[in-house]
């Protein structure tokens, strides 16, 4: 189980990371361009060096807002269940992989199966079915991308592109 | 002026192209507002990239249409299903649902489009005065005005739009953080490039969007336990007399959309907070007869007006001042920017055909929501029987080829899966979402004229209280910090001192 307070210690780890980003670009490319300092037109540092300290106030306050929490029966009860997460996770990762495939292998080739493991994800088991059904959503979405907005999908190292 | 834009606006919008997205746009706000996870601001994000591919007027047509729709779309779900397709329709359940048990489905769904149609017409009547007029008395404004407005719109959003107004404020500042990466206006040096060539005009607010908000609502709509089931839908066909029924109660249906306008002005307030406060107004001044909460076709009336009659109000102070109301009209300015177009007095003086265009197009969609509406409403009621694990896959796919034809880039493919993750952290962890997006688009409004205000002041940041106006908005700035900061404790307060198991 991943408890809110987790959660928002990890979102907590993500802003400090953020932030420190900010600084170290401020303290190294911004320096050796020569906008981090000067006046407001030079100084192009100031506005996210401003922000950035903003954000840390910020974070620093919600850390203190959470640690006086008196309520702590509830936020026991705000619980994630992991059980729950398997299912987002595959289809994250499964979404990860065909955006990373998509510019090697095309639309074509990657699109039909992404749809299918979706559906296969959402525990449906009707494999003729699911795949008439993800057939026609990649070559519809296609056609009217295509076809209407001039969209030139990805061919990928084969070059499969239809021509509508 | 107002005349003289009308008429330079009919000649753009009198075009098959435009008519034809406006009413498409609706049917597909309808759709998308009647599926349960989905809404406006998501058909608006979803079709974003196919809209900057086509005419000014008639892109912003099809976008304010899906709007229109989307804002109306909610309640068939809401009253057939019990399930509001989205949150501005979750007040009208309480009358809705109970007239649909009652067998007056389809008399419910009539009275939500009918009142959802005059509501938009009274919110589009009002921005057609109204935002002229605004756009006017800001055309005085300098940087100062701007700069201090901008924080303005941002902290309203971020203390209304969750519960938390730390929370609002952070996930606000790491949106003006992210309008920061590329290309520096003023001094073009390069910030938070990392040396890549993809980043030099920062990520594509698209990619941003459709990965916060497409991509983690799909990650939490598969994590459902109904994916395979058909919704059990019975149908309804709604018939131009509902048009009557909702005439009726017309002192209701004009206090209700004038409360919308006067919330969708309001940066941050929104149709759910119009809705749900015109639902008790109406509910304290109805007939103890008419049994609200128990199928009164008022309440419907009321909470069906308000929410669209906000859409006008809320495009009143985006496009006059180009400071956005909520998340939906931010991705509306940003849809203008991407179309070469900047909002605010700008718009009103260098290009009226394109202002009265909008016009145009918000009040026919309107018009058509009504007709559509009340015609296709048996389609609808076919959409809402779709399983979920057909439509994930379809939001996906329109997800990766919208953000893929932007710029025919897979590097915002990628951007939109990190977002993705981002907007999942942030939901998981109850962080708003909308404050990121109004800082994305209220960032480079916020930055330059910051500069510019510094660079024309000769005592530094006394400039904004130097400037009447620009300090009645600093005020105003404070006022609204403390007086969240202060409800936030008279609610913790209330909530220490309540006995366990009872909510605020």
């Amino acid at each position: 189980m991943l408890s809110t307070k987790m959660l928002e210690r990890m979102v907590y780890a993500f802003l400090a990371v953020i932030v420190a980003i900010v600084f170290q670009q401020i303290y190294t490319s911004m320096t050796e361009q020569g906008i981090a300092s000067g006046g407001p037109y030079n100084n192009g540092a100031a506005y996210p060096r401003a922000i950035a300290i903003a954000l840390a106030v910020l974070v620093i306050c919600q850390v203190f807002v959470d640690r006086f929490n008196t309520e702590p029966e509830k936020v026991a009860e705000e619980q994630f269940d992991t059980t729950d997460l398997r299912r987002p996770i595959l289809l994250l990762v499964l979404f990860a992989i065909y955006l990373g495939l998509l510019k090697t292998l095309g639309y074509h080739l990657t699109t039909t199966p992404m749809v299918l493991g979706i559906m296969l994800i959402c525990g449906a088991r009707n494999i003729l079915k699911m795949l008439l059904a993800a057939l026609i959503m990649s070559f519809v979405l296609a056609y009217i991308f295509e076809n209407f907005l001039n969209v030139v999908l990805p061919g990928g190292i084969f070059s499969l592109n239809l021509p509508w | 002026m107002l005349f003289e834009s009308l008429a330079l606006g009919f000649e753009l919008f009198l075009t098959p192209t435009a008519i034809g997205l406006t009413l498409v746009g609706v049917l597909i706000g309808l759709i998308v507002g009647a599926l349960p996870g989905l809404g406006p601001l998501m058909g608006i994000i979803l079709l974003l990239p196919v809209a900057i591919s086509l005419p000014p007027v008639a892109a912003m047509g099809f976008l304010i249409a899906i709007f229109v729709g989307g804002s109306c779309g909610g309640s068939i779900s809401a009253i057939l299903l019990r399930i509001p397709g989205t949150p501005l329709a979750a007040a009208t359940l309480f009358d809705g649902y109970p007239m649909a048990q009652n067998g007056r489905a389809s008399d419910a769904i009539g009275i939500a489009i009918t009142a959802s149609a005059i509501g938009g017409l009274i919110g589009g009547v009002v921005l057609i005065v109204g935002s002229p007029f605004l756009a006017r008395f800001a055309s005085d404004f300098a940087p100062p005005e701007y700069a201090v407005l901008a924080i303005t719109g941002l902290f309203a959003i971020a203390v209304i739009s969750g519960d938390s107004l730390i929370k609002g404020l952070i996930a606000g500042c790491f949106g003006l953080l992210l309008a920061t990466i590329g290309t520096d206006e003023f001094s073009t040096g390069y910030r938070f490039t990392f040396g890549t060539h993809h980043m030099l005009n920062g990520f594509h607010i698209v990619a941003v969007v459709v990965g916060l908000f497409a991509i983690s609502e799909m990650a939490y709509q598969i994590m459902g336990r109904d994916l395979l089931k058909t919704p059990n839908v019975k149908i309804a066909r709604p018939g131009f007399g509902s048009i009557l029924l909702t005439l009726r109660h017309w002192k209701n249906l004009v206090r209700s959309s004038g409360i919308g306008v006067f919330f969708g002005a309001l940066p941050g307030a929104g149709g759910v907070i119009s809705s749900f406060t015109s639902y008790a107004i109406a509910k304290a001044w109805a007939k103890p007869d008419e049994k609200y909460g128990e199928g009164a076709e008022g309440g419907v009336v009321a909470t069906e007006a308000a929410n669209n009659a906000t859409v006008g109000g809320t495009l009143v102070p985006s496009l006059a001042l180009g400071i956005p109301g909520d998340a939906s009209s931010a991705m509306l300015l940003g849809a203008l920017l991407i179309l070469g177009f900047v909002p605010g007095p700008i718009l009103f003086e260098q290009q009226p055909e394109m202002v009265g265009g909008i016009f145009l197009v918000y009040m026919t969609a309107n018009v058509f929501l009504l007709i559509a509406g009340i015609l296709v409403t048996p389609v609808f009621v076919y959409v809402l029987r779709i399983p979920k694990f057909y439509l994930i896959p379809v939001v996906l796919l329109l997800c990766s080829i919208g953000t893929f034809a932007l710029q025919a880039s897979v590097f915002d493919l990628m951007v939109m899966l990190g977002f993705g993750l981002v907007g999942i952290l942030f939901r998981a962890a109850n962080y708003p979402l909308s404050p990121i997006v109004i800082g994305i688009i209220l960032g480079p409004i916020l930055e330059n004229n910051l500069r510019r205000a510094l660079l024309i002041s000769r005592e530094g940041y006394w400039i904004f209280l130097d400037r009447p106006v620009s300090a009645v908005l600093v005020c105003i700035n404070i006022s609204l910090i403390i007086g969240a900061i202060w409800f936030g404790l008279r609610k913790r307060k209330k909530r220490s001192t309540m006995p366990e198991g009872e909510d605020v």
